[in-house]
């Protein structure tokens, strides 16, 4: 893609609290990073990695301590105050816990940003319908968050996020708070704004669910630094790092049964191959392997199978398997202390 | 004793406390509220700190707050002069009550306006508000409940203040009790004022808990 393209640039981005005092921690150091217009972009770490700190440092909750950040070619980090309230207002966000106005109702939520950039009562209460229209709350305009569900308050963020027209949406954990059935609903939301308002999004999340149902590319974040990032599917299928081994394999992590097999970790992704390649494997090394877990996902529209399988422990059976499996073309890595 | 004089004398004393009351309680409101807003708001985690100017105002308000009314009465009495040209009655009352007050005022509004959750203020501040649309549309919006709960405890409080004001020449009912209960030692009239001020704070009380809970959007029972 063109440079053109770019509509968030981070160049050496750091965050440093408490800098130069005994307190000193480095939440984010040296950060670089390329999204592009209209994609949905995800961030995946666990938590303490600094991912939101990150986010909030594209629109400048927080000031980063180091590096700069440019959204549509222009430098953010160097604004003044009244021109960064201006560019706030072409990027919208969204929060684990909604941060909905309380003692307003959902229709007044949504006209809070028109009503700050001098729309009048009238004419935001108009545009907030549209929107609570579009996210599909158009019955619940008089209801106050208490009254509603976690699924129908994120709605009303979106909205919310939305009455600007955004050029970009951040997304900080926004669906973390939120049921699986909820979840699903609301990311399948969050991609029908981006494919047809053309939003681009950034997700901000510690769920590689979140990262594989909806993004496009990913970033991995850990210990302060990206550590990986790509095409999710590029991610998925051949995970260079620990950090990003350990957030795509099955939940709960993955033990051998005892100490001594090696474990395999099998992709599949539908085109590699229709034979059944374990049960082959098995017969033509003339020895078993245990299945220590295996499931199935879905990425950018494609199913992707990924299997671990712990190898026999007797001498050269491993290699003789890792050599079939070579010779059958499947992309394996070899798990080790995850 | 209570005949038609007595009555007179205990409606004046009802309409001088509650002139007294309402009046200093509006004056400090009007000081307090803005004091106890920027107090919230320049704290090191507010959206504008200014931990100079935080200190001067809280230092100011802690030590108008612990000078006991009683003292604080008597050390104002040439202020009172200077901006009522008495000390006695009602009216002149009005300024020590408003000088004690303030500052209850403001640190009741200062701990309100920092209980806003500061997501709310967070998401406000993203969508590029200025720190004055967050005071007034976000911190004075989402405040509101806690708001109306510390005005009541401020009202009884002033309400308790002008009471003691009868002790130098106040008027109002607590000016009745001192001269009737402790100079003139007739009791009876003593309790009676006494159940009028219970009476008085119970109203204010249940009125602030009721518009309170009234107004709190934030509860599912709210429709």
């Amino acid at each position: 893609m063109s440079a053109n393209d770019v509509i968030i640039h981070i160049e050496g981005l750091g965050k440093t609290y408490d800098e130069g005092k005994e307190t000193e921690v480095k939440a984010l150091e040296d950060v670089n990073l390329d999204i592009y217009r209209g994609e949905i972009f995800g961030i995946i770490g666990l938590s303490g990695a600094g991912k939101s700190t990150l986010v909030r440092c594209i629109n400048l909750l927080e000031r980063p301590t180091a590096g700069r950040v440019f959204i549509s070619g222009q430098e953010i980090t160097g604004m003044d105050e009244a021109d960064l309230r201006l560019a706030r207002r072409k990027i919208g966000m969204i929060f684990q816990d909604f941060n909905l106005l309380e003692q307003v109702n959902a229709l007044d939520n949504v006209c809070f940003p028109l009503r700050i950039s001098g729309y009048t009562k009238l004419d935001a209460e108009k545009r907030a319908a549209e929107l609570l229209d579009r996210v599909g709350l158009s019955g619940r305009a008089g209801a106050f968050p208490s009254q509603l569900s976690g699924g129908q308050k994120q709605r009303v963020a979106i909205a919310r996020a939305l009455a600007s027209d955004p050029e970009v949406l951040l997304c900080d954990e926004a669906v973390s708070a939120l049921d699986p059935t909820t979840t699903i609903q609301i990311l399948e939301l969050l991609q029908e704004i981006n494919r047809e308002l053309g939003v681009t999004i950034v997700m901000i999340t510690h769920e590689m669910k979140v990262i594989e149902k909806i993004c496009s590319r990913v970033a991995i974040i850990a210990d302060s630094h990206i550590v990986e990032s790509g095409n999710v599917s590029d991610v998925f299928r051949n995970p260079r790092t620990d950090a990003a081994k350990k957030l795509i394999l099955p939940s709960g992590g993955v033990e051998p049964f005892d100490g001594n097999g090696r474990l395999l970790r099998l992709v599949f992704d539908g085109t590699t191959t229709d034979k059944p390649i374990v049960a082959n494997m098995v017969l033509s090394c003339g020895e078993p392997v245990s299945i220590v877990a295996a499931d199935t996902k879905q990425i950018d529209g494609k199913t992707f199978g990924q299997l671990i399988i712990q190898l026999p422990s007797g001498t050269g059976s491993a290699e003789r398997m890792m050599a079939y499996l070579d010779s059958e073309n499947i992309t394996y890595t070899e798990e080790t202390d995850v | 004793m209570f005949d038609s004089k007595f009555l007179g004398l205990i409606a004046t004393g009802f309409l001088e406390t509650v002139y007294m009351t309402v009046s200093a309680s509006l004056i400090s409101y009007i000081i307090g509220l803005p004091l106890g807003l920027f107090l919230s708001v320049s704290r090191p985690e507010g959206i504008a700190p200014n931990p100079g100017l935080n200190r001067f105002f809280g230092t100011v308000v802690n030590l108008l707050r612990s000078v006991p009314f009683v003292i604080l009465l008597v050390a104002a009495i040439p202020l009172t002069r200077f901006v009522m040209g008495t000390s006695i009655g009602s009216s002149a009352t009005i300024v020590p009550l408003v000088i004690a007050s303030f500052p209850i005022v403001a640190r009741s509004v200062e701990a309100s306006a920092s209980s806003v959750r500061h997501g709310v203020i967070e998401a406000a501040q993203s969508m590029g508000a200025t720190n004055m649309q967050i005071i007034t549309r976000v911190i004075l919006r989402e405040a509101v409940p806690s708001l109306i709960t510390g005005a009541a405890s401020s009202l009884i409080t002033v309400l308790g203040f002008s009471a003691m004001a009868g002790v130098c020449g106040g008027g109002g009912l607590g000016s009745i009790v001192i001269n009737y209960g402790y100079y003139r030692g007739e009791t009876g009239i003593m309790y009676v004022l006494i159940v009028i001020l219970v009476i008085m704070v119970q109203i204010i009380q249940e009125a602030g808990a009721r518009l309170s809970v009234k107004a709190d959007r934030n509860t599912k029972n709210n429709n």
